[in-house]
């Protein structure tokens, strides 16, 4: 190694930590290539990026070779110049790295798929985000997040008696609306024959993902359990490169499931959940597990094949699509799995190209959707994928993974596309016929049931006068009085008037903005104790939950949202203040 | 026959190639000396598929070129690829041909195969250095040993056609060139990109292994005729 003295200690340590990083198909795709440019047009930052060279892949990952070059590889020992092979020096040249591969690469592994070389560019640019990381070089987001899932075990800090509060809630109302006392979320059961994981997103943005599941497993008749810790099966290690938290993550949750002596564990839908507990795991933690896994899509087409579960597909006849998410597609080769099932649930599928392995990324992979400094970038690129979508024709894009949901539900807003973005849990679940439980007469609700929020008072609080007739319809349908605030002043204005049961609040607003009001209203000793649900069209904006400086906000919903979404969330909201008070 | 195209006919050649042989040796020496990664997870996919599979597969994918889209859309350039490389299997055959069979040369059929494909290939090789030097993505992706390997190759062609009867009565200039030329690349190729067809197999094997296991070569996927059109 040359030049020690002139170079920083982050980039010394770079360089030497490469070493012990390279395995032998590193090493294979950072000698092939050579230079074609066959795999150019594959990637969605070229298309969308028309003349500028440095979102080519070869020329991304030349950024990591000439490194590599320069240290490894004899000709670039040698002949540096001949080969552009360069080394490391400063912690700018750090910074510059860390543009290419966190900024202008989702690790999609498109390229790959189309490198007549077998050149697998993601890998190695996974690896060069891992050096990075090991010398504190990332993103912001990429650091808290990794912070969240070491230090508390999920990737969005939930903590473990929300989590369980939560499940709790999704319990009681999974009992009331089955009626049946049987019908519950079993926690920590021992010796169950399938114990299911899922994305801490689920809990904090969508618990409707959750009791769907929890309907199929009480329909199907399963002998099924929730674990109360180590049930986050997403794993950021993926994403930031980091091997250690990859290992140590995976690892939480393998021992988790043996402790309960579970037969199965079944991954909620999630791309890079999937393949970080399924295909990578094992690698990463250098562990053998003596249990199966398996994508909850494979356990829905199962039991509707088994006949453990029956569905009506004519419950489900808008127009969908499907989107497939690069780490179950070209990472774990589920393609025909999710089609499958949707042929059984829904009566409108239309088919999306390209498709399978050959799709695009919903541009939001490989942990974009946490580095907000990359936004309008990735969102640029994404015009690649909102024509795809608009070519369908379909009014719903359906999507086994919850970084696609979040991708796609924030490119659909950016485009206008008018599309909205599911699961097929959700679809299963519509389409689920539950026999005699359901089929019973609806009962005459008792007024809470007819009238949910009454006596319930909620702030509105948003700029879009569109969102505030909506929300306000939706929650008075149900009960509520609403107040309503078109700006920052005013929401904190009325907030202290009113003193409302529950504050939605949507972060981007002129004036003071949402994320003013909220650091307000926590810091007022008169209104701190109201819960308050965060309503953005900008999933980026979700840094809320990180900065800490005052208590995170109660409740997420993500723009643009479902009558159902806003009323599950509002409710589980204050049935958990509710909770709290009176335990 | 002069000895001096003798001795670059049979020496030369033989010792550029004992040297070649020794480079790439130690080539796949040093590149097996990094630990392979392994994939201890129970394998994904629908089943129909497995390791042996996913890199038998891989390995096949160049003559497949439908099987991936950036071939499959460009086929001027797919095509390409196929008469270069022919052209390169051409080139090196008849280093072998004129000093050890070159009675071959006598077929006229042969002789027209040899012109043929390598006239191709050396055409080939002059669209190529255009598309290199004047498209921006490629310019900014080359290196100088990218222009000079395919610089090389494209003049090495040009001298292998003209050498291809194996005919002296106008001078030996051109066998000679042809000749030192095939030494140097030998010598040249495993410090060179152009040593990638040695890492061709390797890094497809692996890729293929990989991608085999989990469900994902061979790759499917659901035509839609307009798409492939445009
Ligand atoms: S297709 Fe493969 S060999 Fe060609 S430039 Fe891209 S990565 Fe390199
Ligand atoms: S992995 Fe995807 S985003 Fe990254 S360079 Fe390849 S095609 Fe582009």
């Amino acid at each position: 190694m040359s030049n020690n003295n002139t170079r920083s200690h982050r980039a010394h340590k770079v360089i030497e930590r490469m070493g012990k990083k390279l395995n032998r198909q590193m090493v294979g795709s950072l000698v092939a290539c050579v230079h074609c440019g066959m795999c150019t047009d594959s990637c969605h930052y070229v298309l969308t990026n028309p003349g500028d060279p440095t979102y080519a892949p070869a020329y991304k990952a030349d950024q990591i070779r000439k490194f590599f070059k320069r240290h490894y590889d004899w000709t670039g020992r040698v002949l540096p110049w001949w080969v552009k092979a360069r080394s490391l020096y400063t912690d700018e040249d750090l910074e510059q790295l860390k543009d290419t591969v966190f900024g202008k690469c989702t690790n999609c592994r498109r390229c790959t798929v189309n490198c007549p070389m077998g050149v697998d560019y993601p890998t190695v640019n996974r690896m060069a985000r891992g050096l990075l990381v090991s010398v504190g070089i990332m993103p912001e987001g990429v650091a808290v997040v990794s912070k969240d899932q070491w230090e508390i075990g999920n990737q969005m800090g939930v903590l473990k008696e929300d989590y369980l509060e939560t499940l709790e809630w999704l319990s009681e109302e999974l009992e009331g609306e089955l009626e049946d006392p049987a019908a519950v979320i079993p926690i920590d059961k021992m010796d169950a024959d399938v114990v299911y994981s899922i994305n801490p997103r689920e809990v904090k943005y969508d618990p409707r993902t959750i009791s769907d599941a929890a309907k199929i497993f009480y329909s199907a008749g399963e002998n099924w359990t929730m674990p109360s810790e180590g049930w986050d099966m997403t794993n950021f290690g993926l994403f930031s490169g980091d091997d250690d938290l990859g290992g140590a993550v995976a690892r939480r949750l393998y021992d988790k499931v043996e402790e309960l002596r579970g037969k199965k564990l079944v991954i909620s839908e999630c791309g890079h959940g999937y393949r970080s507990t399924r295909c990578e795991g094992q690698n990463w933690g250098k562990v053998d597990v003596g249990f199966e896994m398996e994508s909850s899509v494979v356990t829905m087409l199962r039991y509707i094949k088994e006949g453990k579960i029956k569905v009506d597909k004519s419950r489900n006849t808008q127009p969908v699509t499907f989107h497939d998410s690069c780490n179950n597609a070209r990472s774990c080769g589920m393609t025909e799995e999710p089609r499958e099932l949707l042929s059984l649930v829904t009566t409108d599928f239309r088919e999306m190209y390209p498709n399978r392995a050959e799709n695009y990324c919903c541009t939001g992979g490989g942990g974009a959707m946490s580095m907000s400094e990359y936004t309008p970038r990735r969102l640029k690129s994404a015009k690649v994928k909102a024509d795809q979508l608009a070519a369908t024709g379909a009014t719903v894009v359906v999507t086994s993974c919850h970084n696609c949901v979040d991708g796609l539900g924030d490119l659909i807003k950016h485009y206008k596309l008018n599309m909205q973005v599911t699961q097929l849990v959700n679809l299963v679940a519509n389409a689920l016929v539950v026999e005699k439980k359901l089929a019973v007469a609806v009962p005459v609700m008792p007024t809470e049931a007819a009238a949910p929020l009454a006596g319930v008072t909620i702030l509105v609080a948003d700029d879009e006068p569109d969102f505030v007739t909506f929300a306000s319809t939706v929650l008075e349908d149900n009960g509520a009085t609403v107040l309503k605030a078109y700006n920052g002043n005013e929401a904190f204005a009325i907030a202290h008037s009113g003193k409302p049961d529950l504050i939605t609040l949507d972060i981007s607003m002129p004036g003071k903005s949402g994320t003013e009001v909220f650091e307000e209203l926590r810091n007022d000793p008169a209104l701190k104790a109201i819960p308050v649900c965060i309503i953005t069209g900008k999933p980026e904006l979700r840094k809320l939950i990180y900065e800490r400086a005052v208590l995170p906000p109660e409740g997420y919903i993500d723009k643009p949202a479902s009558e159902e979404a806003l009323l599950l969330n509002v409710r589980r909201i204050l049935d958990h203040v509710h909770h709290r008070t009176s335990a | 026959m002069s000895e001096l195209l003798h001795f670059a006919e049979h020496r030369l050649q033989e010792a550029a190639l004992v040297v070649m042989a020794i480079v790439y040796v130690s080539r796949l020496y040093w590149l097996t000396r990094f630990p392979a990664g392994k994939e201890r997870q129970a394998p994904t996919g629908l089943g129909d598929t497995n390791s042996r599979k996913g890199f038998i597969y891989s390995w096949g994918n160049v003559a497949m070129p439908w099987a991936m889209e950036s071939s499959r859309m460009k086929p001027f350039l797919y095509g390409q690829f196929v008469l270069f490389h022919l052209g390169v299997v051409a080139a090196i055959a008849l280093s072998f041909v004129i000093p050890y069979a070159p009675g071959l040369l006598d077929s006229s059929l042969l002789v027209t195969v040899f012109r043929v494909t390598i006239l191709a290939a050396l055409l080939v090789g002059v669209a190529r250095i255009i598309r290199r030097a004047s498209d921006v993505y490629m310019r900014k992706i080359s290196t100088p040993d990218d222009y000079f390997s395919l610089l090389l190759l494209t003049v090495w062609f040009f001298f292998a056609f003209l050498s291809v009867p194996n005919k002296s009565d106008a001078g030996e200039w051109h066998l000679l060139t042809y000749f030192v030329l095939t030494a140097f690349f030998l010598i040249y190729v495993p410090f060179s990109k152009i040593s990638h067809y040695l890492y061709y197999p390797f890094t497809r094997y692996y890729l293929g292994k990989s991608l085999g296991r989990r469900g994902v070569f061979p790759l499917r996927r659901m035509r839609h005729p307009e798409a492939e059109r445009s």
